[in-house]
C-alpha cells in the first residue's frame, strides 16, 4: 500500500477549478433534496395552496390570468422557502459534517454557491410545477404569455432572494427549527413590509415619520416584485434583487468563516 | 512533513492549545494522547484547516496550511471525532463526493474507489445508505473518505471510538500497511491504545504538550517499565499540575 509520491499530481489533472467546486457540491445538495422526506412535503403542499389560491380566483373572476396566484405567491413563499434552506447549513453543523465539507478543498464561496445553486434548481421545480394551470388557460383561450413569463420571472428572482437570505439565516444556528423560524419571521418582514394595509396603519401610527411608506419604498421586496406582475421588466428591479440576494450571499460566507475562528 | 510551530488556539479567555511545536517525518505513525478536553481535537482540527490558530504556524508538507489552506487540504486525509456522515446518502456516492471535492473524477475515481473499498473493507456497504450501516462500517466509511484521495498526511481523531476488538485490530493491521509514504497522526485518550500502534506519542494535557518521542523512550526517561504508558502519563501530568501550583503560588 505504499503511496504513489505522485499520486496527486496524477489525481489531480490540473487546479479545481471553482465551477467544478460548485457543480460538486451542488450535485450532492440535490442528491440530499430529493433524499430528503421534506422536500417531497414542501412541493406537495406548496402546489396545493398555490393551485387552491389560483383556482379560487379562476372560479370568482372568470378572467384568463394567474393575477391571483402571482400576488399570493410572496406570502407563500415567505412561509415555504426558509423550510427548504433551514437544513442547508444548521443540518451540517449539528450533524458535524459542516467539518468535513470545510476540510474539504473547496472555497467557502464555492459551498455557498453549490448549496444556493441546489436549492435554486429544486425551488425552481417546484416553480415550474404550477405549469398545468398555464396549459389549462391556453386549452381555454389566449391569456397574456407576456404578462405570465414576466410574472414567472418575477416569482423565480423572489424566491432566490429569499433563498439567499434563508441560507445565511441557516448558517447561523445549529438548530433547524431556529432557522425556520428565522427565515419566516425575515421573509415575512420583506413581504408584510410592503402590503397596503400595513402601510397604511404604520403611517397612521406616526403620520409625520411615515414609516409605513418608508419601509414600503426601502425595504419591502413588493413594490419590485409587483412590477414584474404588471408585465414591466425593469433593470433597477432585476439589479435590485440580484444585489439583495448577492448581499445575502456574501454575509453567508462571512459567517462561515467567522465560525472558524 | 508536518510542522507545528508554537500554536496557540484561545476560545475567549480558554486557552485550548498553549503554543506547542513538533515536527512529524514521512512514515511515522504519532499517537496524540491526553484525556478529554486536553486539546487534542483542537489542534487536529487547526493541523485539518478546519480551525484557525489564534497565533503560531502549521505548515503541511511544505505548505503553509494557514495562507494556502486549499493547498493543504489536497494533502490531508482528515477523520473527524465523531465519525460525522451524509447519513441519507448511498456509501459509494460519498465517497465518489469527498473524491470529487478532491478533484478525482472518471477511471481515477473508479481506481481510488476499488482501493479504498478493499483496504477499509467496505464491499458489503458500498450500495447501502449510511444511516443503514453500523458503527464499525460508519468508522470505515469515515476512514475511507479520509483516504480516498491517497494523501500523504492522515489525520484521524479517536478513530477506534466505537469499534469492537476484532474491529480495532483490522484497523491497527491497516495503519500499519498506510505507513510507507505517509505521516499517520491519530489521537485518543486511551493512551494503552494509541501506544500499541504508534512509533511515537505525543503526550497532549490542558492544552501543553509534555511530552514528545518514542514510548519506551519516553518511559525510561521518568524511570517506568518500557511499556508502562498508563504511568508515564499520570506521572507527566502530576508533574505539570505541580510546577503550575509553584508557578500560581510564586506568583
Amino acid at each position: 500500500m505504499e503511496r504513489s509520491p505522485d499520486t496527486l499530481r496524477v489525481r489531480q489533472g490540473g487546479p479545481l477549478g471553482v465551477l467544478r467546486g460548485i457543480r460538486v457540491v451542488t450535485a450532492r445538495e440535490i442528491g440530499a433534496y430529493f433524499d430528503s422526506l421534506i422536500a417531497y412535503v414542501f412541493a406537495a403542499v406548496f402546489l396545493l395552496l398555490a393551485h387552491y389560491v389560483f383556482m379560487n380566483g379562476f372560479f370568482l373572476s372568470s378572467v384568463l390570468e394567474m393575477g391571483e396566484y402571482f400576488q399570493a405567491l410572496p406570502f407563500l413563499l415567505a412561509l415555504f422557502i426558509p423550510a427548504i434552506t433551514m437544513r442547508s447549513w444548521a443540518e451540517e453543523r449539528s450533524h458535524g459534517t459542516f467539518e468535513i465539507v470545510m476540510t474539504l478543498p473547496l472555497r467557502s464561496f464555492e459551498v455557498v454557491l453549490g448549496k444556493y445553486a441546489a436549492a435554486l434548481v429544486f425551488y425552481l421545480a417546484v416553480l415550474l410545477g404550477s405549469l398545468p394551470i398555464v396549459i389549462m388557460l391556453l386549452c381555454l383561450g389566449s391569456p397574456d404569455l407576456g404578462l405570465i413569463a414576466t410574472s414567472y420571472l418575477g416569482a423565480a428572482l423572489l424566491g432566490a432572494l429569499f433563498l439567499a437570505l434563508g441560507l445565511f439565516v441557516s448558517g447561523l444556528t445549529r438548530e433547524q427549527i431556529v432557522a425556520l423560524v428565522l427565515g419566516v419571521f425575515a421573509c415575512a418582514l420583506l413581504v408584510l413590509s410592503g402590503h397596503e394595509k400595513v402601510v397604511e396603519v404604520l403611517d397612521g401610527l406616526a403620520p409625520t415619520w411615515q414609516v409605513g411608506t418608508w419601509l414600503y419604498e426601502s425595504v419591502s421586496v413588493l413594490p419590485h416584485y409587483e412590477s414584474f406582475c404588471r408585465g414591466v421588466v425593469s433593470l433597477a428591479d432585476v439589479v435590485y434583487f440580484a444585489l439583495t440576494s448577492a448581499f445575502f450571499l456574501v454575509m453567508n460566507e462571512v459567517t462561515l468563516k467567522l465560525a472558524r475562528h | 512533513m508536518i510542522t507545528v510551530d508554537a500554536v496557540t488556539k484561545k476560545f475567549g479567555s480558554l486557552v485550548a492549545v498553549n503554543s506547542v511545536s513538533f515536527a512529524l517525518q514521512k512514515d511515522e505513525i504519532v499517537g496524540f494522547v491526553g484525556p478529554n478536553g486536553a486539546g487534542k481535537s483542537t489542534l487536529l482540527k487547526i493541523l485539518a484547516t478546519y480551525l484557525y490558530p489564534t497565533a503560531g504556524g502549521v505548515s503541511l508538507d511544505g505548505i503553509d496550511a494557514i495562507r494556502e489552506p486549499l493547498e493543504a487540504r489536497r494533502r490531508i486525509g482528515y477523520l473527524p471525532g465523531d465519525t460525522p456522515l451524509y447519513h441519507e446518502m448511498r456509501t459509494d456516492r460519498y465517497l465518489a463526493f469527498v473524491a470529487q471535492a478532491h478533484g478525482c473524477s472518471g477511471s481515477a475515481l473508479q481506481e481510488r474507489l476499488a482501493w479504498v473499498t478493499e483496504a477499509c473493507g467496505l464491499a458489503d456497504a458500498l450500495r447501502k445508505r449510511i444511516k443503514e450501516c453500523s458503527t464499525g462500517y460508519r468508522k470505515r466509511i469515515g476512514l475511507a473518505g479520509a483516504l480516498i484521495h491517497d494523501p500523504p498526511v492522515i489525520l484521524l481523531d479517536e478513530p477506534t471510538h466505537g469499534l469492537d476488538p476484532l474491529q480495532v485490530v483490522d484497523f491497527r493491521k491497516l495503519l500499519r500497511k498506510l505507513r510507507p509514504g505517509r505521516t499517520i497522526l491519530l489521537s485518543s485518550h486511551i493512551i494503552s491504545e494509541v501506544a500499541q500502534l504508534a512509533d511515537r506519542l505525543l503526550l497532549i494535557h490542558n492544552g501543553h504538550l509534555l511530552a514528545d518521542g518514542p514510548v519506551g523512550q519516553l518511559c525510561q526517561k521518568e524511570n517506568l517499565g518500557e511499556s508502562d504508558v498508563e504511568g508515564l502519563f499520570l506521572s507527566l501530568v502530576r508533574r505539570h499540575e505541580a510546577q503550575k501550583k509553584g508557578g500560581n503560588h510564586g506568583a
